[in-house]
């Protein structure tokens, strides 16, 4: 085994060197940066991220956040049949609320898109809330307002280059929710079943049916915006910790769509990695 | 040999007068406290041996860059905010009724008419900036004192900075501290304010920064605050209160909490934005956090903090990462 770079190897860097310029770049007095322009940024994306972004020819050009608190009317919680409308009704209102104002604020800013949105969305008795905040971004000599509607993606800068490299793109969040009560069982079903072990039906049927709409709500909002599916989709189900008679299902995920003529396949190198089996550096220790 | 002179005793790390400021507590915000490095820690860093928060394969990484590391440096600032009203050194009052000191300030107007003297005839979203000034000044106060210990031990820059803050007690004390790894860079020269470059980074990932170019300036960090005082609607939408008069509020968006969410982490990267300059915010985090206080009143507070980078050489960007997979 030798040192040699093959030919597709790029040359080491010097990162001694790299250092002391950056050093001595410091030690002047400040001034507009090298490659004017690009100032005045923020992002919450990792350095690998926007390492990953570069290579694709996309940056990040600031952070983006959009905010949504929908109410729930009173007692829609309280012990009744089906599907608790109002409630699936507020989590979707909330989404799209904090969504719209994600578009607005990346368009205003000149992005083309949001990348790496962390989805903050919580139920309470009385309000759904939604916090969704992500970093706008563009390709590198992207100026002025595009004519494509920006899309938003929860998806890394890791996965969105991948993404793009295989002749795929984003087009937005899709999201589905739903609330259903399970059931009341009679006092003799639930007398009778007490010493038994037993399937609670009544729970899983109200769990299969917030979880069949849910997804088909999903679905329907991924070929609203002409999608062909759905990656990285998250789901969260249980019952509703202030009514433990209710159920809930929420789905979102990002939709995509092919760009290219055909999928372009990657080939991945196959590597071994040669790690001693010691405890690893613990990344989390660090902030950035 | 009974009258040759021993070794000098060195001084004790651990006396009375060790943790004492030189130069007493934080006085003048918002810019902290200088010249008040204890005496413990100007002998410390004249020993010879240097002290690191640095993992080992960040060591590793340090030197490969020419990092030579000098001292782990730390500044504490303990803060008591128990009064932000008037006559306080921060200048706020405690009443959306009398205004703020500056900044964000919204109101709605109840659409019922007189309905009770209990009701909520208006509410106010406000931005708390004498607490963001009292923030401010603990934590630019423990900066500067790490920052001090940094520039007492010649370093030229401080890498895996953490900053933390913590209620000390039920007391209305709240702790800050920031810590880091002083580092000279060989053969490098010092940053032409004199004062050391910052950054949350360390090892491969200060390593990847400079390869893309862009050198650490300081880790930046800000606060916003705002307080919402609910009127009828938002108390009715928050609560589930049908308002005692028949009045049942229907499914809406709840306008006033919705946009105080908005406003806090405006005002929060509005902050940072200003603080920039022709330099970049990487890696930020934003913290938001609600305080219910109660019938829709809450007080939103938005931390965030990234590292401030500037670009030393252009825009070059590396060549696409090969996909690679693991075999294990």
């Amino acid at each position: 085994m030798s040192g040699t770079p093959g030919p597709d190897t790029p040359p080491p860097v010097d990162i001694a060197a790299e250092m002391r310029t950056a050093a001595d770049y410091l030690s002047r007095p400040a001034s507009a940066p090298a490659g004017t322009g690009r100032g005045g940024r923020t992002s919450d994306l990792s350095m690998d991220e926007e390492i990953a972004l570069h290579s694709i020819g996309w940056e990040p050009l600031q952070l983006v956040c959009g905010a949504c608190l929908f109410s729930v009317p009173m007692g829609v919680w309280n012990w009744g049949q089906g599907e608790i409308a109002s409630a699936s009704n507020a989590y979707a209102r909330a989404f799209a609320g904090a969504s719209d104002q994600l578009h607005a604020e990346c368009t205003k800013v000149g992005g083309r898109g949001v990348v790496g949105v962390h989805v903050q969305a919580e139920v309470y008795r009385h309000h759904v809330d939604v916090v969704l905040l992500g970093t706008a971004v563009r390709p590198v000599d992207a100026t002025g307002l595009s004519a494509e509607p920006v899309f938003v993606s929860d998806l890394s800068g890791r996965d969105f280059a991948l993404l793009l490299s295989s002749g795929w793109a984003p087009l937005g969040l899709a999201v589905g929710a739903s609330f259903v009560y399970a059931p009341r069982r009679s006092a003799g079903t639930a007398m009778k079943q007490k010493s038994q072990n037993i399937e609670l039906t009544n729970f899983t049927e109200a769990m299969y049916s917030a979880r069949e709409a849910a997804m088909e709500r999903m679905q329907r909002s991924a070929l609203a915006m002409d999608g062909t599916g759905v990656v990285e989709v998250k789901v969260t189900e249980g019952p509703m910790e202030f009514a433990r008679h209710a159920v809930s299902f929420t789905a979102y995920g990002t939709v995509v769509h092919l760009v290219a003529a055909e999928h372009r396949t990657l080939s991945p190198r196959m590597v071994l990695p040669m790690d001693d089996p010691v405890q690893q550096f613990d990344i989390t220790s660090l902030r950035g | 040999m009974a009258d040759q002179p021993g070794p000098e005793p060195g001084p004790d790390p651990a006396a009375p007068s060790g943790g004492q400021l030189a130069h007493g507590p934080v006085g003048d915000p918002p810019g902290g406290p200088t010249d008040d490095l204890p005496e413990a820690a100007e002998r410390r860093f004249s020993e010879g041996a240097f002290t690191s928060g640095l993992t080992v394969p960040d060591f590793a990484a340090c030197l490969q860059m020419g990092l030579e590391p000098v001292g782990y440096v730390q500044g504490f600032c303990v803060m008591q905010w128990q009064w932000y009203g008037m006559g306080s050194p921060f200048g706020g009052f405690g009443s959306p009724y009398a205004g703020q000191a500056r900044g964000y300030s919204e109101s709605w107007q109840c659409p019922h008419g007189f309905v009770s003297a209990e009701h909520r005839g208006w509410g106010q979203n406000y931005e708390q900036s004498w607490i963001e000034d009292a923030w401010h000044q603990g934590f630019d106060g423990a900066y500067a004192r790490m920052l001090e210990e940094a520039s007492a031990a010649g370093a030229h820059g401080v890498v895996g900075v953490t900053d933390t803050s913590q209620p000390l007690g039920d007391l209305g004390v709240l702790e800050f501290r920031v810590q880091g790894t002083a580092v000279r860079v060989a053969g490098g020269q010092l940053p032409a304010d004199g004062r050391p470059w910052t950054t949350y980074l360390a090892g491969q990932r200060l390593a990847k920064s400079i390869e893309a170019g862009l050198a650490p300036v300081s880790v930046a960090a800000t606060v916003a605050s705002v307080r919402v005082w609910a009127y009828c609607v938002t108390e009715y939408l928050t609560e589930g209160s049908s308002g005692g008069w028949g009045y049942q509020a229907a499914a809406a968006e709840i306008d006033q909490m919705s946009k105080a969410h908005m406003a806090v982490r405006r005002i929060a990267r509005e902050q940072i934005r200003g603080r920039l300059g022709h330099d970049s915010l990487h890696g930020a985090s934003m913290l938001t956090s609600e305080r219910e206080l109660g019938q829709g009143d809450a007080e939103l507070q938005c931390i965030l903090r990234g590292n401030r980078v500037r670009r030393f050489k252009a825009f070059d960007p590396l060549p696409p990462p090969r996909p690679t997979v693991r075999l294990l």
